[in-house]
């Protein structure tokens, strides 16, 4: 059924708890009518464990701090048989953000539009459903 | 109640041209102030109530304040220049405050590792050793007070106005007992020994939420004790200073962060009638040094500053019967808003800075941050914090700004926006009480949907281009030359912590810090003070994930009321 | 792909696919694809990814949904499903987090369903129940699975069973379903639970919303949480006194009658919890209840006969999607759009067009 929201894992990788941005792109989604799965702040294990279990279509990110922490994560869902697309928003240098895009991830600094975090996230969903179909 | 006025057609609309595509504005332009209130073409006289006049006939230097905390303001006392510092090792710490006071600093501000410091984590806590990349980036690991030692050395403390760190509240029984602790073996008088700790409630349980923390009626706790001890024992400490600009950065509006600064200081003051051993005019001074924002409505900001002071010395007037002056009048510092830096076009903030460090002193600031023009992109770089502490001697010294206390003082405009904003920030202190008082407008969740409100409101005014980002959502063209490469501090935080966190437990007397500990906890479970206790730790050499696992066996955790 | 329509057809259909499977556990997911019958033998031999895949065709409905509702039907039922409904702000994920301590400490796997409502404008839903429930979260013995409602009519009923079936088949034998007791269709769901437990909070306005929503039938265990709060004891006396006036009612569960006439009839307790306390105070005590409440559920019987009508429940919830899907299809046929227009002329009336309509679904006539 084409009308299934998608559903999309937002977790914070850091133990920075400023919530308000996190919370704004949430609800965006959420009225967007995707299902947002929220697990506040976790570890790279624990995110990646919610994405297997509850087999979301994307992963997205907000860092608050490093981001050696995005590869890992990437890293471990792939070896753990996942496709699921990833995309990260928060404090991101210019210089990160350039190296994470190289490697397909996408990146929403401080200032993004909720518009285009949308749209980003429903073309990513897209391609997860799709991926699924090729699957069966 | 904040509702920004709606205009009804597109008719006036300004050429939008360089706006972001599918950014137009969907209203004409609605002329309020960022909090809402409607703005008229041009003020007079009459657009000032009556005994607003009244209160600014008072000169700067006199109750009601409203003009200025002082009579000849930055004649006699120039704002201090105070800049939040740190990141990595206490020696990159050190070496940055160092830097700071060099460039003309005139206070330093310690900002520790929020991972290991504001959740009270050792290094090898496992919460931390799975984000080990990130220790460090946000502020230096401080385990003990060895640490602090090492940070403040080479650092005249006795005569320098400091931040000691500790501005999450659980955080600042440690943090003050430890600079305490290095002031006292240095032979410092502690009754002379100025700073403050800051404790704030806006930034822990409102802005910025730890994973796990004491409830805030247990928060409240640790701010009395250190209320009283400060008021005993170092009359020139700032035991806590409420921060609206937390609040103010989550989402409140103007109004609002004047009422939930008031509402916040009313929940302290009232504790401290409850304990009935201090009266609130020997505390009144220490409380009264407050953190507000100034962000991006120039008018409006200048105006909350004079209001803030007003309503203070109201609220001590008439809610607790404080008969001295002095004690009624409020000292602000102020952070230029960090969420108005844009990550696009970073040296715009440069200009930015400029004007909310402007609005700040034009509102009678005491004492000035302004946030890096590398805020959005990362933690400050050495030249960004050159540049904020440039900025601050410009406006000091080049731009003839401090001869005159309050110039802007009898502005139809800011007069009016000052009562009007002082009125409605009463009836939104009056909302709060009615929720049960401030604290249990966190415990329900009802601050945090009020700044959510604010913060969804703010983002669809940029979304739908009716607020205008210069680089973000208008004018994207850059031609810049320079490219702000992000600073990424140092890399190697956590390794040589786990080697000092070995050292220390090797070294120490355990059993000392086994005790130490055990008083602590039987304090925390008892009406005690803890903060004598904290001091016999921390001078035991305890560490601060210790002192973390005291307060969590005791307090537990609390429940969060919102989801993110 | 697989045939027969019972147990044994299932087994057999297994038997084939084992070989295939042995393979399979080498494959990555992506290769595994996503048959239903080796994502089930991948789940059972301990793949999450697998059952995190069989989960979703369970939620999205269909023919997979149908495959997978046949291959897990043989496996027989959990030992123990247990919901936790309550107001929003209840603290049912906290107290849900700390029952799965209890039961991880006792050495049994569990699976838990969260379920919270889905934005009734959007179709959309922020689902936060993992956050406190985050003490868990790498524990190779806990599987947790998020679950919007998803308004379509029906669905989250029909899911929710299927769903723990799932989990049980795979090797989690107690199973907490966790809703938000709000609307007739949250509080069915967790009233399909073998206990159910009621969770409120000081105040007795608390009490009087459960009475309304219908709570007060569905529970078998009532739990005043944040107990630490003003107010908690007399929340604690009004439930007591509501149960003991539904003593001289007819209808609910609790058989108020049979009560009377028979001593080892069940009636909830009412504890005290304070989930959020360093030392999750009256968990232990909830969890004592929660077992207590199962025993007597298998010694009186009560266990066979409760699970032998949800079947029936879930035959009739099935039965009322099925026709209320084939309505909606019948709303796209010129039989329809015809109805539509003579109602609008008043030609013909409500019966009549109910008769119009049945005939344009297919529905055979009354």
């Amino acid at each position: 059924m084409s009308d299934e929201p998608a559903r999309i894992l937002m977790a914070k990788t850091s133990l920075d708890g400023h919530w308000r941005g996190v919370t704004i792109v949430e609800r965006a989604l959420r009225e967007a009518h995707f299902e947002v799965i929220a697990l506040g702040m976790a570890t790279a294990e624990e995110i990646v464990r919610a994405a297997v279990d509850e087999e979301v279509d994307l992963v997205g990110l907000n860092l608050g701090g490093r981001s050696a922490v995005v590869e890992r994560i990437v890293a471990e869902l792939r070896a753990q048989g996942s496709d699921v697309p990833v995309m990260v928003g928060g404090v991101i240098t210019p210089q990160t953000k350039k190296r994470l895009e190289s490697s397909g991830i996408a990146v929403f600094p401080p200032g993004s539009s909720l518009e285009d975090i949308v749209a980003t996230a429903r073309r990513l969903c897209e391609h997860s459903a799709e991926m699924k179909q090729e699957a069966q | 109640m904040s509702g920004i006025e709606e205009g009804t057609s597109l008719d006036g609309e300004p050429g939008n041209a360089g706006r972001r595509e599918g950014a137009s504005r969907t209203t004409a332009p609605a002329y309020t102030t960022s909090s809402g209130i409607p703005l008229s073409a041009h003020y007079g006289p009459g657009d000032v109530p009556d005994d607003h006049w009244l209160k600014v006939t008072a000169p700067p230097g006199q109750a009601p304040f409203t003009r200025g905390a002082y009579p000849e303001m930055y004649r006699s006392k120039p704002w201090r220049i105070f800049q939040l510092s740190g990141f990595g090792n206490p020696e990159d710490e050190r070496e940055r405050i160092r830097f700071l006071l060099e460039h003309g600093e005139t206070g330093f501000l310690m900002e520790h590792d929020r991972m290991t410091a504001d959740h009270l984590y050792d290094v090898d806590h496992p919460e931390v050793v799975a984000r080990r990349d990130d220790v460090g980036l946000t502020g230096a690991v401080i385990l003990s007070v060895d640490d602090y030692e090492t940070v403040l050395d080479g650092i005249d403390i006795a005569s320098t106005y400091a931040h000691a760190g500790g501005a999450v509240v659980q955080h600042a029984p440690f943090a003050n007992a430890c600079y305490w602790t290095v002031a006292r073996r240095r032979g410092i008088d502690l009754r002379r020994l100025a700073g403050t700790g800051q404790s704030d409630f806006n930034l822990t349980y409102l802005g910025c939420i730890n994973k796990v923390q004491v409830p805030p009626r247990d928060g409240l706790r640790f701010n009395l004790d250190l209320i009283e001890h400060c008021t005993r024992y170092l009359p020139k400490w700032v035991p806590v200073s409420i921060a609206a600009y937390n609040a103010a950065d989550t989402g409140l509006n103007a109004f609002e962060e004047l009422g939930a600064l008031m509402a916040n200081a009313a929940e302290y003051l009232d504790g401290i009638r409850q304990r009935s051993k201090l009266e609130v005019a020997d505390v009144a001074h220490g409380v009264g040094g407050v953190n507000l924002r100034t962000s991006m409505d120039f008018f409006e900001d200048i105006a909350k500053l004079r209001a803030a002071r007003s309503m203070w010395e109201r609220l001590l007037r008439e809610r607790y019967g404080v008969t001295d002056e002095r004690a009624r009048r409020l000292r602000i510092h102020v952070v230029t808003a960090g969420s108005a830096m844009t990550y696009s076009q970073p040296l715009n903030n440069i200009a930015r800075g400029t004007l909310m460090g402007l609005a700040a002193v034009l509102g009678g600031a005491q004492s000035l941050g302004v946030s890096g023009y590398d805020e959005a992109i990362t933690i400050p770089s050495e030249h960004a914090h050159q540049m904020s502490v440039r900025i601050q001697q410009i406006l000091a010294h080049e731009a003839n700004l401090t001869a005159v206390a309050d110039p802007l003082g009898g502005s139809w405009l800011v007069e009016s926006l000052t009562a009007q904003l002082e009125e409605r920030a009463w009836e939104f202190f009056e909302l709060i009480q009615r929720e049960g008082g401030y604290v249990a407008t966190l415990d329900s969740g009802w601050l945090h949907q009020r700044a959510s409100a604010g913060a969804s409101l703010a983002m669809d005014q940029v979304e739908n281009g009716d607020r205008i980002l210069v680089g973000v959502n208008a004018y994207q063209d850059d031609v810049s030359p320079f490219e702000v490469e992000g600073f990424e501090g140092t890399t190697d935080a956590w390794d040589r912590a786990m080697t000092r966190l070995a050292a220390l437990r090797r070294e120490r007397d355990s059993r000392a810090a086994a005790s130490a500990l055990r008083t602590l906890e039987g304090a925390c479970r008892s009406e005690v003070n803890i903060m004598g206790p904290m001091l016999d730790a921390v001078e035991a050499r305890v560490t601060v994930g210790e002192i973390g696992d005291v307060f969590r066996t005791v307090f537990g955790n609390w429940d969060v009321p919102i989801v993110f | 792909m697989i045939g027969g329509t019972h147990g044994a057809a299932g087994h057999t259909c297994l038997d084939m696919t084992t070989h295939e499977s042995h393979a399979a556990t080498n494959l990555s997911a992506k290769e595994r694809g996503r048959d239903p019958a080796s994502l089930f033998e991948a789940a059972r031999a301990g793949d999450r990814a697998a059952l995190g895949r069989l989960l979703s065709l369970v939620e999205r409905s269909g023919p997979d949904a149908r495959k997978v509702s046949r291959l897990v039907f043989a496996f027989g039922a959990a030992r123990h499903v247990v919901g936790v409904t309550g107001a929003p702000g209840a603290g049912k994920s906290t107290l849900t987090d700390k029952l799965i301590a209890v039961i991880r400490a006792e050495g049994s796997k569990v699976g838990v369903l969260a379920v919270d409502p889905s934005s009734p404008y959007t179709g959309g839903a922020i689902l936060g129940d993992r956050i406190r429930m985050s003490g868990h979260a790498t524990d190779d013995g806990v599987f947790i699975r998020s679950m919007a409602t998803r308004g379509h009519l029906g669905g989250l009923a029909l899911a929710t069973p299927e769903a723990v079936r799932v989990l049980a088949a795979c090797g989690y034998p107690t199973i907490l379903v966790e809703t938000v007791g709000v609307g007739q269709v949250e509080v069915a769901v967790a009233a399909a639970a073998d206990t159910t437990v009621v969770v409120v909070n000081p105040g007795w306005g608390d009490s009087v919303q459960a009475a309304k929503a219908g709570l007060l039938e569905a529970a078998d265990v009532f739990v005043v949480n944040k107990a630490d709060r003003p107010g908690a004891e007399q929340t604690r006396r009004d439930l007591e006194s509501m149960l003991d006036l539904s003593v001289g009612a007819s209808s609910g569960r609790h058989a108020p009658e049979a009560a009377a006439k028979d001593p080892t009839a069940w009636r909830p307790p009412v504890l005290a919890t304070t989930a959020v306390s360093p030392t999750g105070e009256g968990i232990r005590e909830l969890w004592d209840a929660i077992e207590a409440h199962r025993r007597h559920l298998e010694d009186t019987g009560e266990l066979e006969t409760r699970r032998r009508r949800r079947m029936l429940e879930e035959a009739r919830s099935v039965l009322l999607a099925q026709v209320a899907s084939e309505l909606q299809e019948a709303e796209r046929t010129e039989g329809y759009a015809r109805l539509e227009a003579a109602l609008a002329r008043r030609e013909i009336d409500s019966y009549e067009a109910a008769a119009a309509w049945r005939a344009a679904s297919g529905i055979s006539p009354m």
